[in-house]
């Protein structure tokens, strides 16, 4: 069997997830904290204020990573959810529920920075901005996923019917960015752009990509501990857990 | 009009998802790993047991 | 054996709604109430409501009805039937359409039925009522159809009622957005048969997957 395939199957054995995890989980994070801090303090003192937004600009460095984070979590987690449901693979149900939190938390960042950032720009902390509104339903979207597969107590069953609901929620999202759109159009005329008529100069964008990347890691790094820790709550009952549960001799 | 605190602001929301982001699972698995650890003292301790994979 | 089992679950259905027919007009008077808490907190001056009146108008059908989803799922799989529904030899998505396709007969139906009497206590403007029933009538099915793989993904649990609310309500977004933004469009003189035109396409489409969507969370539950 070609290496690469023996791989993917072990990886679906729990003790050797469970090992596979402990190991890379802390290098993604580790990873990603270095690539963001790098991003970070491009964003903060390297890159010149912008011309029509001054320093406020700077949290776009933030703002835009989280929205496109937010929105790849979803569509990732959709995707394990799918291959659980259809191949039955316990690993991607595992993946899939373990995607929802952090993709929660990123949408919570874009919504509170977007908050943040159009108090100075627009003058209020909030406006039915298409974009905005669509994160805000992204984000029920989310909670809706972690609280249903909260609330079922089989395991399996909770993460195959949240599951159902990612791809569910996946296939609205475009239709429901359109209607927003849409609605908004009719309501307020002309959009107010986020990001305005300012193209971005060159020299402001590898801070970004490097937060883009950064964001990346940390995600697989977070994916990867999130996983770890509900692979040992299936697996709770069994002689591999006890053992690993065991304090050094 | 200084931006300096919104920027702050924003910069600090940002920290404090990712360190909870950072946190949470981290508890998880300690926790995970305390309570297998109860339940083997619990049962009392089997040394050696040929199917690793089986339930108790 | 397709029709003949439509046949028999439409006759089923009726016979049971029959013997508690008080509790179909239950859907119409919630929507009322709505309408009525609206109007007092909106201060009940005529021309503020009738600028809101169809917004509200939708909320309260939408809200009605997702009131009574629960009931969608519930007494088939309190008393073992829906667990038939897996064993019948029909595909059980076929069931689950004709059983939303009774649903929405006897909840939204009425609310329709009601709605023109509703407008009247709103200020509706008059030219604004043929398209709010048009995207009303357009809107429901979809609204049924969505909320029936939400009601088939907590089919299993007992305290479900406000978490099937928070599963559903932002997929009827989009549905909310077309429908009463269509009459929100005629109102400003604007073609709302744009809006209309993909409420229908939204409803063709969600005729086919939903159930398919609905039977698959219902095995899911029920495995």
């Amino acid at each position: 069997m070609h290496p690469v395939v023996r791989w993917f199957h072990q990886l679906g054995s729990p003790p050797y997830f469970e090992r596979f995890a402990a190991r890379w989980a802390p290098i993604a994070y580790i990873a990603g904290l270095l690539v963001m801090a790098y991003g970070l303090y491009g964003a903060l003192f390297v890159v010149p204020a912008d011309y029509q937004q001054g320093d406020s600009f700077r949290i776009l460095y933030i703002h835009v990573p989280s929205a496109w984070m937010s929105m790849a979590a979803f569509a990732l987690m959709a995707l394990y959810a799918a291959i659980a449901l259809i191949w039955r693979i316990k690993l991607c149900e595992i993946l899939a529920m373990a995607c929802a939190p952090v993709g929660a938390a990123f949408t919570l960042i874009t919504l509170a920075t977007g908050s943040i950032w159009g108090k100075p720009m627009w003058g209020t902390w909030w406006d039915w901005d298409p974009r905005l509104t669509t994160e805000l339903i992204l984000l029920f979207l989310y909670l809706g996923v972690i609280g249903l597969y909260n609330a079922i107590d089989d395991r399996r069953n909770a993460s195959r019917a949240a599951g159902l609901l990612a791809i569910v929620g996946v296939a609205l999202l475009p239709v429901i960015h359109y209607s927003v759109t849409w609605w908004n159009s009719l309501h307020q005329g002309q959009t107010i752009s986020l990001f305005g008529t300012s193209h971005m100069d060159p020299s402001m964008l590898p801070p970004l990509w490097a937060m883009v990347i950064g964001t990346h890691l940390w995600f697989v790094g977070s994916l990867l501990a999130r996983a770890r820790a509900d692979n040992l709550r299936r697996e709770s009952g069994k002689d591999w857990v006890a053992r690993l549960a065991e304090p050094r001799a | 009009m200084s931006y300096q605190n919104y920027v702050i602001a924003a910069y600090c929301v940002f920290a404090v998802v990712m360190l909870w982001d950072f946190v949470a699972p981290r508890l998880q698995v300690r926790q995970q790993l305390r309570a297998a650890r109860l339940r083997a003292t619990r049962a009392g301790r089997n040394t050696t047991n040929e199917f690793p994979l089986s339930r108790e | 054996m397709i029709w003949s089992a439509a046949k028999a679950l439409m006759i089923r259905d009726l016979s049971l709604l029959w013997r508690r027919r008080g509790d179909a007009l239950q859907p119409a008077l919630f929507a009322l109430l709505v309408v009525v808490l609206f109007a007092l907190a909106l201060g009940g001056e005529a021309q503020a409501l009738a600028k809101v009146a169809a917004a509200v108008l939708w909320l309260a059908v939408l809200l009605a009805g997702l009131l009574a989803l629960d009931t969608l799922f519930r007494g088939d799989a309190d008393d073992g039937s829906l667990e038939q529904w897996l064993l019948a030899p029909v595909p059980l998505s076929w069931l689950v359409l004709v059983r939303t396709f009774m649903h929405w007969a006897t909840t939204a139906l009425p609310l329709l039925v009601a709605t023109p009497f509703l407008a009247e206590l709103l200020h509706l403007p008059h030219e604004q009522l043929p398209v709010l029933l048009a995207s009303l009538a357009l809107g429901t099915p979809l609204l049924s159809l969505l909320g029936a793989v939400v009601a088939a993904l907590t089919v299993g649990m007992r305290r479900s009622g406000i978490l099937i609310a928070l599963l559903a309500l932002p997929l009827y977004v989009p549905i909310l957005v077309f429908g009463a933004g269509s009459v929100a469009a005629a109102g400003q003189g604007l073609d709302p048969v744009g809006a209309l035109l993909l409420l229908g396409a939204g409803l063709v489409l969600a005729l086919v997957l939903a159930p398919l969507a609905a039977a698959a969370a219902i095995r899911i539950a029920l495995d």
